[in-house]
């Protein structure tokens, strides 16, 4: 409300965070699994004294260098620059709660990608044995990154008792902090073990890539076995009105009761059973035959559960962005009552100095008005005109007056009046305001220049 | 004295009761050429993994579907809505039949261009032609069921296209229809031969398909070698290809899973016979290269209806794949080339129609 608000046409602020994010969680789950796999695997080669090891992981560490520092390195900053233009309230709140925090992610992150280029840059050139602690070096720096962003990640669904108390322990080790953190964790060694299956399909001995292909498949042991444990544990710190939002549905699918969210949810479900299977029939029962391409399809299979499960991670918000407390398009819980007395511009300082001093209708729409401003203040978090979740679609053939009754119920906070409350913040704003907004959605419906004509 | 492991003692035990000496002996032997086409080899097996899904998820269907004109449609509606993964079973059953008519083309096109048609493999051509044919009836048979506009009319049109074939026509659209209109009679038809008369026609079919398979081998292509003695690199089908086979079905399935739960398969409006067909009804992907084509045949060609011209060009189509192995025996280098242009203008001829019958 306070700020300028970053208009993604067609694909929507929502899906640009989230195009960015799910790169990230890639990548970066990549960099702390690999991490450890590159540490554990190190001191296996040492132990041995196996210099195929030290070779394959020479390899292998270009290939996790490389991914990491440039495409791990460009996204993860992409992130806070993304969600800082589309959801800008959300990240001041996070900015101001999490500076510490926040600093000494930063700090881990600075550490770690000079740590991984030294590692690198050091292989034969060092001794053995400073090279195995600087494995393990970037083995704990990468944890501490995971630490830090996961207080923050998590804070934002499930916000405990800091939304009483204020404190900033409290917001940091939230409810679902611990039981997120190992489930990332497990997560991040399956991933690893997918990426080195990768590098290990390339290896030219065929004995050796067997062994390596099969050790390889090993890290996707505790994620399977250990997984189910710990993701009961994360689930039962998360609020119950939020899991029941992956029953009750977001999006119906027009012909049964199931929402998106459930239907992500059983894909990922089954997904990963696919995953334990094929791992075991492939590169551990049958090395051999287990190729490259084979194993990009495999990886490829892995990276879509993740992004469907952190998907459907956020989703569990809705309609928050800190849950509980803000509401996705930034308006915070105890704004509401008094932005619907004293009026949405009136609270709102950049919206306000966005209207446009020339009649919205002599303009011919060519000026965005009152209607639109708040559009793109209080909808525009999760809709588009056009595009994803297009509001033109979504009106479907609702005439002007249909449109205001629906703005109407969507004013109520009492969810059996507003079947919408718990996946969508209420609208907020005084009668005139509500009014100018479904003048402007009618024009989605008519073209304004027809109306003018009229 | 070491006892031997449980695994050991329960193949004995089977082996002594059913005598599988002979099955061992052949898992033993069996070998699967390796070379730059192998990969071609995995059609087959995920057309049959397709096969078991669609009889798996066709049974579930049966408990609650209602083969009625009155009642089809509702049954469909509350398998999509209120029976518990009723949805799910449905879109698997929907998608999982479209894969496997995608997989069946690709299957058949890929073993045509390796000219695995040649003798000794004649029969398992001809029978793998057969089994084309009664995919498509499944496809064709099953696409009505639901009962609602889209496939109500789809139907009409694809019962009247089959009326327009030479001598034969019209009585195989009056037995389709069981009658002159659409109605209870063929709903009631097309559900006894989509459940019992196509399945009981597929299984045997199948059965001497995979034991043709079996007796001559895997076929590999001219330019690669095709025994031991050629110096041709070969694996073991027990366990090295199997295995591998497992892992593309688990492949097929994610992607099946994916298809399902992204896009759940819907229904439309209950259909009225009574109602104008409703503007730019088309058949599924699989007909409309022969729907477009028959489309844009003009009235009549020379003394015969043009639909009906149409049809025997279809017919002499599907004539020339079935006689090619008894043309091309791989003994002439120009039946040969004949024999690959006739497949790649069929199937080009097929892409392009799909297409323009699919954005007109």
């Amino acid at each position: 409300m306070n700020y300028p608000v970053w208009v993604i046409p067609y694909l929507g602020g929502s899906w640009a965070i989230g195009l960015m994010a799910v790169i990230h969680v890639f990548v970066s789950h990549f960099a702390v699994g690999g991490g450890i796999f590159i540490a554990i695997t190190e001191w296996m080669a040492y132990k041995h004294n196996d210099e195929r090891i030290y070779e394959y992981l020479k390899n292998h560490s270009l290939f996790f260098l490389l991914l990491t520092s440039v495409i791990g390195a460009v996204t993860g900053p992409g992130i806070w620059w993304t969600i800082s233009l589309v959801s800008p309230n959300g990240t001041q709140l996070l900015i101001q709660n999490f500076t510490w925090f926040w600093a000494l992610e930063y700090l881990s992150f600075a550490a770690e990608i000079p740590t991984i280029f030294v590692y690198y840059y050091t292989w034969n050139r060092i001794s053995k044995e400073l090279h195995l602690k600087l494995a393990f070096l970037y083995f704990g720096i990468s944890l501490f990154t995971l630490f830090f962003i996961n207080g923050i990640i998590t804070f934002m669904l499930t916000p405990g008792n800091w939304l009483n108390t204020g404190n900033i322990w409290d917001a940091f080790f939230n409810p679902s902090y611990w039981p997120s953190n190992f489930l990332r964790l497990l997560i991040m060694l399956g991933l690893a073990g997918m990426y080195a299956l990768i590098t290990s399909s390339r290896i030219k001995d065929e004995e050796f890539r067997a062994k390596m292909l099969r050790y390889s498949a090993k890290w996707l042991l505790p994620v399977f076995f250990i997984g189910p444990i710990v993701g009961y544990w994360y689930f039962s710190n998360v609020p119950q009105a939020a899991i029941n939002t992956i029953f009750t549905g977001i999006h119906a699918s027009g012909v049964g009761n199931f929402s998106i969210l459930a239907r992500a949810a059983y894909l990922a479900l089954f997904l990963s059973g696919t995953i334990i299977v094929f791992a075991f029939v492939g590169p551990y029962l049958n090395p051999k035959g287990f190729s490259f391409k084979t194993a990009l399809l495999f990886l490829l299979c892995g990276l879509m559960v993740t992004g469907i499960s952190e998907w459907t991670r956020e989703m569990l918000r809705k309609p928050y962005v800190v849950y509980g407390y803000m509401y996705s398009n930034g308006i915070r819980k105890d704004q509401v009552q008094k932005i619907n007395q004293a009026g949405f511009f009136q609270t709102a300082a950049w919206a306000t100095a966005s209207i446009p001093t020339i009649p919205e209708k002599a303009t011919m729409g060519l000026v965005s008005g009152k209607g639109e401003i708040l559009f793109r203040y209080q909808c525009m978090s999760c809709h588009t005109q056009t595009g994803y979740r297009s509001m033109k679609r979504l009106l479907g053939e609702r005439d002007r007056e249909s449109i205001r009754g629906f703005l109407e119920m969507l004013r109520e906070t009492d969810s059996k009046k507003n079947p919408y409350s718990g996946i969508m913040p209420p609208l907020v704003g005084k009668n005139e305001e509500v009014e100018a907004l479904a003048d402007y959605l009618n024009t989605l419906q008519t073209p304004q220049k027809e109306q003018v004509k009229k | 004295m070491i006892n031997p492991p449980a695994s050991k003692k329960i193949i004995d035990w089977l082996n002594t009761r059913l005598e599988l000496g002979p099955l061992f002996y052949f898992a033993h032997k069996k070998t699967v050429p390796v070379h730059k086409h192998s990969f071609w080899y995995y059609m087959g097996g995920i057309v049959m993994i397709l096969l078991i899904e669609q009889v798996v998820t066709g049974l579930l269907l049966m408990v609650y579907y209602i083969p009625d004109i009155r009642s089809a449609h509702t049954s469909i509606l509350s398998i999509n809505s209120q029976v518990d993964f009723g949805w799910f079973i449905r879109s698997l059953h929907s998608w999982g039949a479209n894969l496997m008519v995608l997989f069946v083309f690709t299957h058949l096109f890929s073993t045509y261009f390796m000219k695995a048609y040649r003798p000794p493999r004649e029969l398992t051509w001809l029978t793998g032609l057969l089994l084309l044919g009664l995919v498509f009836g499944f496809g064709f048979t099953g696409y009505l069921l639901p009962w609602d506009e889209v496939s109500f009319f789809a139907t009409k049109i694809g019962v009247d296209i089959a009326g327009k074939t030479p001598l034969i026509g019209e009585a195989v659209a009056n037995i389709l229809r069981g009658g002159t209109v659409i109605g209870q009679n063929t709903l009631s038809r097309f559900f006894a031969i989509h459940i019992i008369l196509l399945p009981l026609l597929l299984l045997p079919l199948l059965g001497v398909h995979l034991w043709i398979i079996q007796a001559h081998g895997m076929s590999a292509p001219e330019s690669e070698p095709t025994d031991v003695s050629d110096k041709g690199e070969f694996e073991k089908f027990f366990p090295t290809f199997i295995l591998k086979d497992f892992m593309a079905w688990i492949l097929i399935l994610n992607l099946l899973a994916i298809l399902v739960c992204l896009w759940p398969w819907g229904i439309g409006q209950e259909a009225d016979p009574f109602a104008p067909a409703p503007l730019g009804i088309k058949p599924e992907w699989y007909f409309l290269a022969m729907f477009q084509f028959l489309k844009l045949m003009p009235p009549t060609v020379g003394p015969i209806e043009g639909e009906q011209a149409g049809m025997m060009f279809f017919g002499l189509l599907a004539a020339g794949f079935a006689f090619m192995p008894f043309f091309d025996k791989g003994k002439s280098k120009r039946r040969a080339r004949i024999a690959t242009w006739f497949g790649q203008i069929v199937l080009l001829g097929f892409i392009v129609f799909t297409l323009w019958g699919w954005i007109s």
